[in-house]
């Protein structure tokens, strides 16, 4: 047990948070072990563990034909190293690739050249062991399926046994705090409520890693918002490794360790940002000046990037 | 809503009725038709006669209606089945759909005598023709369903790394329901009809014959109570659908109601 305690204590109040993989060095380094004694010792072994890259991209491009027959790059060698339990955004505007980097990712997309590794497997290993949860823009919930029953899909995929299933499900809602609309269908749910469903059953299967595609994009400000601060918690409980896509500067600063902002024409890395606000992040995190300075200055480097262009 | 419902069937029936009596009183006295009788006879009439001849009704009914079921079922389990294997093969669509739109050229009334010279009894006859009609509307409806399915629903499951049965089982065929059902809602009146068409061919029972009888016989009471319990033949296979509908697709009900809150 670690210092991702910290951010769900603080969130959760006095709930025991046994599911927290300690996996999270920078905030076991930004944090030193106030709350509980048991930290201290297990916060080196898991700097050791967390070194190691979980996701490897290295010179990936994309090339494909659009309806002229015109050849389009969707994507030019892009490099970049994801390291395990981190929380990183690939952030930029539309036509920059980052949704098509993510879908690389997930194998449900194959890359014109270069090559992903995703803990030493390619893409397709990786996928076939399911060993990553997806959540889409658009919720994808089963419309004939209630909340628990949309969250059992993947596990009645993967024969996980019925006991085992069902106390898997209710963690997940308890997680993202739907334990009460268990029987809802997804139609009478708000959207945000349909999102928090697409999160959970994203993350019953226990993937090592979380793939977000825009998951807050089509929100609004105040339910984007509140979902942030949730996600946080969650991640910290949970210790995934999270590639989150968005276009929203202040949603990749306030959420991730590091953001990798990708131009477009051809989608490309153009820098590589450092978050280094302290966590817990709460709303509060969003009115400090360090926040607003990661975000001009990311603001910045898409100017220079549409001044090049 | 469903409050508002029952008034409104309540309030169709005692229209269609009234209008329906004064039709029949303005050509019985006001015109002075000679032919009233059979044109357009009372009411309270024919309720007459149905109630004079209900077991005989109900019997050809049940004859006419049972067969027609069972086509019914034959055509849709067909009709469904050649949309999965349409779905999972674009082969298979190219090369049955013309065969399908093609079968719906051949004019029932033409088919019928066909395909009793063929199996020469009467009660194979109306199942085979009941579920000819069923299944075109039946296979068109639901492939389409399989067509509809979203694009981010199939790559979930392709996340999860399912096969194509698993795909079928968790997702294709749960979300073509409702349209599996818009098909069977269609056919169903239909496959009525088609087996009450085959009754006239010279059966010897069914709701058909009745009419046949009557309308030759000049019994124009009876025909004219025939004619009705046709009609309620139809609305009961439509009924029978939906409420089948409503049992299957709860999440229809539910995602009905969320719409007409958010109003």
């Amino acid at each position: 047990m670690n210092m991702p305690a910290i951010d769900a204590i603080a969130r959760m109040g006095s709930r025991p948070v046994l599911d927290a993989k300690s996996i999270m060095p920078s905030r076991a380094a930004a944090f030193p072990a106030v709350s509980d004694g048991v930290a201290s010792s297990s916060g080196t072994a898991a700097i050791g563990r967390a070194v190691k890259p979980l996701i490897k991209v290295e010179r990936v491009s994309m090339t494909y034909r659009n309806g002229k027959g015109q050849e389009v790059a969707a994507l030019k060698d892009v490099s970049l190293d994801v390291k395990e339990g981190e929380f990183v955004s690939l952030l930029g505007p539309s036509g920059c690739g980052k949704t098509t980097l993510l879908r690389i990712i997930a194998d449900l997309l194959e890359p014109s050249s270069g090559s992903v590794r995703i803990g030493g497997l390619s893409p397709r290993e990786n996928r076939l062991r399911q060993k990553y949860g997806m959540v889409f823009q658009s919720p994808v919930l089963f419309e004939w399926r209630n909340v628990r029953g949309n969250v059992r899909l993947p596990l009645e995929i993967m024969k996980v046994d019925r006991g085992e299933r069902e106390k898997r499900i209710d963690d997940q809602l308890d997680l993202v705090g739907l334990e009460s609309f268990a029987a809802s269908y997804p139609s009478q749910l708000s959207g945000g409520m349909q999102q928090r469903v697409g999160i959970a059953r994203a993350l019953a299967i226990k993937p090592e890693l979380l793939l977000m595609d825009e998951p807050f994009s089509a929100l609004d400000e105040f339910t984007r918002e509140k979902l942030n601060e949730d996600l946080l918690g969650i991640w910290s409980r949970t210790g995934k490794t999270v590639v989150f896509v968005t276009h929203n500067i202040s949603e990749a600063v306030f959420l991730s360790d590091r953001v990798f902002v990708l131009s477009p024409h051809p989608g490309r890395l153009s820098s590589v940002i450092d978050i280094d606000l302290p966590r817990p992040r709460t709303c509060e995190t969003r009115e400090t000046p360090e926040f607003f300075s990661l975000v001009s200055k990311i603001r910045k480097s898409f100017e220079g990037a549409y001044a090049r262009s | 809503m469903k409050k508002n419902g029952g008034v409104s069937a309540i309030a169709w029936t005692i229209g269609v009725v009234a209008v329906w009596e004064l039709g029949a009183l303005a050509l019985a006295k006001g015109l002075r038709d000679p032919m009233a009788a059979s044109k357009l006879p009372l009411p309270q009439d024919v309720a007459a006669t149905l109630a004079r001849n209900g077991a005989s009704l109900a019997e050809a009914a049940a004859v006419t209606f049972s067969k027609a079921t069972i086509g019914f079922a034959i055509g849709a389990a067909v009709g469904y089945l050649l949309a999965v294997l349409m779905s999972v093969s674009r082969t298979a669509e190219r090369i049955a759909f013309p065969y399908l739109i093609m079968s719906q050229m051949i004019p029932v009334l033409g088919l019928a005598p066909i395909i009793f010279n063929l199996v020469r009894n009467m009660d194979a006859s109306r199942i085979v023709i009941a579920a000819y009609i069923t299944f075109f509307p039946v296979a068109a409806n639901s492939l389409s369903g399989f067509k509809s399915v979203d694009v981010e629903k199939r790559q979930l499951m392709h996340s999860y790394a399912a096969g194509l049965p698993t795909t079928y089982a968790k997702l294709m065929l749960p979300f073509s329901m409702p349209y599996l059902f818009a098909g069977l809602k269609i056919a169903a009146p239909m496959s009525v009809t088609a087996s009450i068409l085959v009754d006239m061919l010279g059966s010897k029972g069914g709701i058909g014959v009745k009419l046949l009888y009557s309308l030759y016989g000049g019994a124009t009471d009876v025909f004219w109570a025939s004619v009705l319990t046709s009609a309620a033949m139809g609305i009961m296979s439509y009924a029978f659908v939906l409420a089948a509908e409503r049992i299957c697709l709860p999440w229809e009900a539910a995602a009905l109601a969320s719409a007409g809150r958010a109003e």
